[in-house]
């Protein structure tokens, strides 16, 4: 496979047969198209493409501007790469961009990266420009050169699908439909270009189309609320809307990544959870053999930190030794310690090493003159591999009011450190008391 | 009548329950005092105080609390508030002059908002804290000061304008504060005024829901005072303003499912759910969903002191990733915060009586109009949806814990699930108590009560006028003792009333 472009990559995925041992179904092959093998990453690759070659080969970059469009993700990211390539720049308005990998990646892409603000808390009942309008406004404006590829609108996003993605699906089950299509709904043009091919085919197609349930968040899926807000979302495309959680779509993403060797994301999971689910009930009716496809639309990878908000169990990690979440509450309480006066006194005399717990800003600000700064967050690191100082040297902890030095002076008696002592109410109790504190 | 009826309702918590469950108390208010009628319940203040101080000591930080007082003008509030610890934010001369009067010492006074020139005199004059604007506003109050040789006021500086790196936050445009990016000058200006003017720190104020934009002002306002300190001056205090929101709502499956329904009124999928086949704020356009609702979000998970315990708990990209909370707490800052709505929740209720019930020849919808007029219950000017409280004049049960179904003259049993428009008692086609199509569990009668809850924070005398020579709402305040519900006139109350037992 050579190619001259990576936008030749672009489609052409496999479509893959999920084991019926994982899926359950007798009656029913169940078919996976590997859209996360587009070379961007996703299902998005296509449309972006589509609409943005004509105006990128159009003009040269002297003339055209930059590339806008209304995006989270995914096809954010097919645009920042498309658009780079051809020397422009790449900007996304967004209110809905949870996903922090995925800015960062946008970010590393060169996109710029704009968040509509939040709604207002004291509302104005007379307020008559919600940020969409104002943003659909200045890309009018005269003289703009804006790009705008208007993924909710274009037509083009839909024709991507009807002359790409369904057609390949036709050729891979050996020019036959599917029974079965099912499909998340965000831009809509997916599931919409992908049915009318399939229907072409073969009128009897059934076409699922699943949305985010309302109090949920599942990345790149709407609610059925917003999915009306997109034009080229039309109910009578799907035989059939259902929902699916955020939990659900994880635990689908989870058969997909580890039985699978699909390494999925969120949206994929929520496809294969919707398809099993719809086809459960269905596959118990059934006598002759049926087939069903679904989109995995992008990959696991950028959504680690959304798993893990809901799913911490997944990433646990054994123990470590000399933390301090194993002190008990009494540990804690007799931790040794010492009020501001008595350690204003032993400074000058014990010549204690004065480690200051706080943030390193917090510790330029202000501090403890002669004293060290180590994080809390570092200092815990280094306890897990022993002491970081000698024995043989008293140590004052300080942290601002005295609360996280007490559990680590309580530790660190723990670990055998014979003159540790926690600063009594802290930072703050110092300041209180007009000791000193320095900027160097 | 359309469907399933879709209630809205409110989320009582025991006081208000127990207020809106006592019929014979409420009757004897209104039979005695008009409808309509503001209900106050002072108690419940120090309770949502108490939340927010724990808030403040899960993370260890000192500052104080003030109570937005334009949010209620009522004098009871203010005086169990000053039987607090807490302190109250105004924002006019008037304002300040009744925080004053209310035991509000000036240590716990901030002045905030557009000034004149009395309202700064006599701030200034009190020993008020000051929240300045702008750099002309500095300027004028630093020349007032001199002038009348006041003492050295403490002020704040009220920032706007906050910038973020990588991802560019569009906030919403605020009139108030100076953009971050003049904070050079101003400083300069405090240093030059330093005889008059005592800097204790900086202020934002944010109309907006979004954590995001807040924890970025935060950030904000954390850099500019390493500037101040960088500069030698002396700031201990952070003011990040209120909007913490209200959770209005007892159930979020019913909030979900009407908005639902709103969206699919709006799109000609169903009847619509509001008079005139009002939005509020979605549209449709050939087809596809356009606009923004413009409703408050009535059921929220995350609202109040839970919302400023999420805000302080947000990482600060800029400053090394730890919480604003632990950057506040380390950098030794006091935290101010002016909740208005938030400290009010649950704190009072408007009552308005019905006059007429009349079943609509066309529709099937029931037309019942009130003795208030739209502004006495400002829900929907603030975008809050709620369904009221039927309150039965007759109550067939005596232990009035709930109310059963019972006989009612007109046509239909008044069992049933009724669906209404609320209209008030001005001669204005315009005059709905609110737009929506209200569901009421059933038929209520001439003489009964429809209790509005939750609406001392903007929503009870925000607008109200005289217009019309129609009666604006009385206030009353209420509270418990040995088991009873008490009340006195809201001007009446002091936090020694339920002791000294007015009533």
């Amino acid at each position: 496979m050579r190619y001259d472009s990576i936008t030749d990559a672009i489609g052409n995925t496999p479509l893959v047969r999920i084991d019926p041992a994982v899926h359950g179904l007798s009656h029913i092959d169940l078919y996976a198209k590997l859209e996360l093998l587009n070379p961007f990453g996703s299902v998005k690759d296509r449309a972006a493409w589509n609409m943005a070659r004509p105006h990128l080969s159009a003009a040269a970059p002297e003339q055209g501007g930059q590339v806008v469009e209304l995006s989270s993700g995914n096809t954010a990211k097919a645009l920042a790469v498309l658009a780079g390539m051809h020397g422009r720049t790449f900007r996304s308005v967004t209110n809905r961009m949870r996903i922090p990998e995925i800015k960062d990646l946008l970010l590393l892409l060169g996109a710029e990266i704009e968040e509509l603000p939040g709604q207002s808390e004291c509302l104005d009942p007379t307020a008559t420009d919600d940020p969409l309008t104002q943003f659909h406004r200045a890309l009018s404006e005269p003289g703009s050169t804006f790009v705008h590829t208007d993924q909710y609108f274009n037509p083009r996003n839909t024709e991507a699908h009807f002359t790409g993605t369904g057609p390949e699906i036709v050729k891979d089950l050996d020019g036959r439909a599917p029974d079965w299509f099912i499909a998340c709904v965000g831009t809509a043009g997916s599931s919409t270009g992908v049915a009318r091919a399939l229907r072409e085919h073969d009128p009897a197609v059934r076409v699922v189309g699943l949305v985010a349930a309302k109090s949920d968040f599942v990345p790149g899926i709407r609610t059925i609320d917003e999915a009306h807000e997109v034009g080229l979302f039309d109910p009578g495309t799907y035989d059939t809307i259902e929902s699916v959680g955020a939990d659900e779509a994880i635990e689908g993403m989870l058969t997909l990544n580890r039985r699978c060797g699909i390494l999925a994301g969120p949206t994929g999971g929520a496809a294969y959870f919707g398809a099993t689910r719809q086809l459960k009930d269905v596959d118990a009716e059934l006598t002759e053999r049926q087939s069903a496809v679904f989109i995995v639309c992008d990959r696991v990878e950028s959504y680690l930190s959304y798993v893990r908000r809901r799913r911490p169990d997944l990433f646990g990690r054994p123990r470590r030794g000399n933390s301090p979440a194993d002190l008990t509450d009494t540990e804690v309480r007799t931790a040794p310690a010492i009020g501001v006066i008595d350690a204003l006194a032993w400074i000058a005399t014990g010549e204690p090493l004065v480690v200051d717990l706080r943030g390193p800003h917090a510790y330029a600000a202000l501090h403890i003159d002669g004293s060290v700064n180590i994080v809390d967050e570092l200092f815990e690191e280094l306890l897990h591999g022993g002491l970081p100082f000698s024995h043989n040297r008293p140590v004052l902890l300080a942290c601002p009011v005295g609360e996280k030095s007490a559990r680590y002076a309580a530790l660190l008696t723990r670990m055998g450190h014979p003159d540790v002592r926690s600063l009594t109410g802290g930072i703050i109790a110092w300041r209180d008391a007009g000791a000193p504190l320095v900027r160097d | 009548m359309g469907g399933q009826p879709l209630y809205l309702e409110p989320r009582l918590e025991s006081r208000l329950r127990s207020l809106v469950h006592s019929p014979e108390l409420l009757h004897t208010l209104t039979d005695a005092l008009g409808s309509p009628l503001n209900v106050l319940v002072p108690d419940q203040l120090a309770d949502n105080l108490a939340r927010f101080r724990s808030v403040y000591g899960t993370h260890h930080l000192s500052g104080q609390v003030f109570l937005a007082h334009k949010a209620n003008r009522s004098s009871a509030l203010l005086r169990r508030l000053a039987a607090t610890d807490a302190g109250v934010d105004v924002a006019s001369l008037g304002e300040l002059q009744h925080a004053l009067g209310a035991g509000l010492t000036p240590d716990r006074i901030t002045a905030t908002g557009p000034k004149n020139p009395e309202f700064l005199w006599l701030a200034a004059r009190t020993s008020v804290t000051v929240s300045l604007d702008t750099r002309d506003e500095l300027e004028q109050l630093a020349t007032l000061v001199r002038g009348h040789a006041l003492p050295r006021t403490r002020v704040l500086l009220r920032l706007s304008g906050f910038e973020a790196s990588g991802v560019r936050v569009l906030t919403r445009r605020s009139r108030f504060g100076t953009a971050v990016r003049e904070t050079a000058p101003l400083l300069e200006a405090v240093e030059r005024h330093a005889d008059a003017l005592d800097l204790v720190g900086v202020a934002y104020h944010l109309d907006t829901t979004s954590l995001s934009e807040k924890a970025l002002a935060l950030e904000g306002c954390l850099r500019v005072l390493e500037e101040c300190r960088s500069r030698g001056l002396r700031p201990r205090a952070v003011d990040i303003g209120g909007g913490f929101g209200v959770n209005y709502l007892a159930d979020g499956g019913q909030w979900e499912r009407y908005t639902t329904a709103l969206t699919e009124a709006v799109m000609g999928i169903r009847p619509p759910l509001a008079y005139g086949g009002h939005g509020y704020g979605l549209r449709n356009e050939a087809g596809t969903l356009r606009g923004a609702l413009g409703l408050y979000p009535a059921h929220r998970p995350v609202a109040a002191a839970g919302y400023l315990d999420e805000l302080l708990s947000q990482p600060a990209a800029s400053l090394g990733g730890r919480p604003l909370a632990a950057l506040l707490l380390e950098h030794l800052y006091d935290l101010h915060v002016e909740p208005g709505r938030a400290l009010l929740d649950q704190c009072g209720l408007t009552l308005t009586k019905v006059l007429e019930v009349r079943d609509d020849e066309a529709g099937g919808l029931l037309h019942i109009r009130l003795a208030a007029k739209a502004d006495d219950v400002a829900l929907e000017d603030h975008g809050v949806l709620l369904d009221p409280v039927v309150v039965p004049r007759h109550p067939m049960n005596a232990e009035g814990t709930d109310f059963p179904p019972r006989t009612t003259t007109g046509s239909g049993t008044g069992t049933e699930p009724v669906a209404a428009y609320l209209f008030g008692n001005l001669c204005l086609e315009a005059d709905l108590i609110t737009r929506r199509t209200v569901f009421l569990p059933h038929r209520p009668a001439p003489g009964d009560l429809l209790a509005f809850a939750n609406t001392a924070g903007y929503c009870m005398d925000f607008h109200t006028t005289r217009a019309q020579h129609q009666p604006a709402a009385r206030k009353v305040a209420a509270w418990q003792e040995g088991g009873r519900w008490r009340w006195c006139l809201d001007d009446q109350y002091w936090p020694t009333t339920p002791v000294g037992g007015a009533q």
